[in-house]
């Protein structure tokens, strides 16, 4: 587990260790939570990356802010109603395993962590749309780590 | 009946909402849920609908086919379907994976079938009742059918190599950037592992959405009359095959074809571009036109 962020690595463990049906009740559970990741009213953040893609998922919102003291990133997420389960799933699972952790962090979580979650059922060709949400996360980490680097060397 | 519906080649093969929810505990039908997102069904499904998945029931996962007539009889028995069961499929993605397991039903004979029209996202937009709870499902007896009709409604490569140097009917009902060759899957789409991109010599540029309007319900007789018969000019003989890249959309341009507008001779070649784009030394044209 020492390449997850910790609050990661605990659900990654919790996960690997259940029969799949299991695996599937907690994913649904997770799903029901997606809806509280989406930003509250009056957040502030320094990066929204809101994107619509054609004739897939639905419209997906990342909004990242990094905590200038100890760099710690927090992420909101806001789903449309029509993006798969699984994704609902993850957007709740990355939203509390990534809390916190630092955008150099994130940018190096391993993607061998979602077939642990979602086990090898529902690891299909077509539900492979898992690991969306974490690219989305990593490309806005990218983003901020960029903008950051381009505002010292000014 | 919905007045759309009573335009249609054949009118009894879609259903509405309000009628299912007027039939939701007729003994007589047995009301399937198939989709894409393949924990949709566990989060909510319409009481009394059972789900069937299109690759964990229907596909066979060791070689590339489907199921053999014993384990369609075993799907069915086991999920209350006899011969006689008026089957109800609906599902997400305006109804690719219902006409998909639809079709999948046809190939094993079974005659009684129809669509939710606009699938599950219209039943949940209407407010019409959901439920998470399994239905406790009395065993049928659905006896093995004596053979699978792939000759009638499924093309093989072989098939669809033929009907592209025959010039017959060839619809490609992918994505343009799909068509044309810029891409080789449905934007932010995983990557199904085909190696080339392009369409199939001859095949004219139908994308299945077209048919359907934004709420997954299909189109009128006469805007799909339109678009098929009109603009792209097949006729009531003709031979006519559908392709997507692994088979469900084309299912849903099949259904229309089939079902809506009456065409005798459609077949679905389910190999799609996962197939040809992979094939050694299959034709490909690249670009707008047909090639």
């Amino acid at each position: 587990m020492a390449d997850y962020p910790p609050a990661l690595g605990e659900i990654v463990d919790l996960f690997e260790h259940l029969p799949d049906d299991e695996k599937r009740e907690n994913l649904i559970a997770y799903a029901d939570q997606a809806p509280a990741c989406a930003p509250k009213s009056g957040d502030v953040f320094d990066l929204e990356d809101v994107r619509k893609d054609e004739e897939c998922t639905d419209t997906v919102g990342v909004f990242l802010k990094v905590d200038r003291t100890n760099r710690a990133a927090h992420f909101r997420i806001s789903l449309g109603p029509h993006v798969q389960t699984l994704t609902k799933a993850m957007t709740a699972i990355l939203c509390k395993g990534l809390e916190g952790a630092t955008p150099e962090a994130i940018l190096e979580v391993p993607q061998d962590f979602v077939p642990k979650i979602v086990g090898g059922q529902l690891v299909r060709l077509r539900s492979q749309t898992v690991y969306y949400i974490l690219t989305r996360i990593k490309s806005a980490a990218k983003v901020w780590l960029n903008r950051e680097r381009t505002a010292s060397a000014v | 009946m919905n007045s759309k519906f009573s335009g249609y080649a054949n009118p009894d093969v879609l259903v509405d909402g309000a009628w299912l929810q007027a039939h939701i505990d007729d003994p007589s039908l047995r009301i399937v849920e198939s989709n894409e997102d393949v924990l949709l069904y566990d989060t909510g499904h319409i009481p009394g609908a059972v789900h069937i998945d299109w690759r964990g029931d229907l596909q066979d996962n060791t070689e590339r086919d489907y199921i053999s007539p014993e384990r369609f009889a075993e799907v069915c028995a086991r999920n209350g379907i006899s011969p006689e069961t008026t089957v109800v499929f609906y599902g997400d993605k305006s109804n690719w994976w219902a006409a998909y397991a639809l079709w999948a039903f046809r190939l094993y004979g079974h005659e009684k079938v129809k669509l939710l029209d606009g699938g599950s996202a219209k039943w949940k937009a209407e407010g019409r009742p959901i439920t998470r709870e399994k239905p406790v499902v009395k065993r049928a007896v659905y006896p093995v059918p004596a053979r699978r009709h792939d000759d009638e409604i499924r093309a093989f490569f072989e098939d669809t190599l033929a009907q592209a140097k025959a010039r017959r009917p060839l619809i490609d009902v992918r994505s343009p950037g799909e068509y044309r060759g810029e891409i080789t899957h449905m934007p932010e789409y995983p990557q199904e592992g085909v190696l080339r991109g392009g369409h199939i010599p001859g095949a004219r540029s139908v994308p299945w959405k077209i048919a359907a309007n934004d709420d997954g319900t299909f189109k009128t007789f006469d805007e799909l009359k339109t678009i098929y018969t009109e603009n792209l000019g097949l006729k009531p003989d003709d031979d006519i095959v559908a392709y997507c890249r692994i088979g469900e959309r084309s299912s849903h341009t099949w259904f229309v074809l089939t079902y809506l507008l009456g065409y005798k001779k459609v077949r679905n070649y389910d190999g799609s571009w996962t197939e040809w784009g992979n094939r050694v030394r299959a034709p490909i044209a690249k670009g707008d036109q047909p090639g």
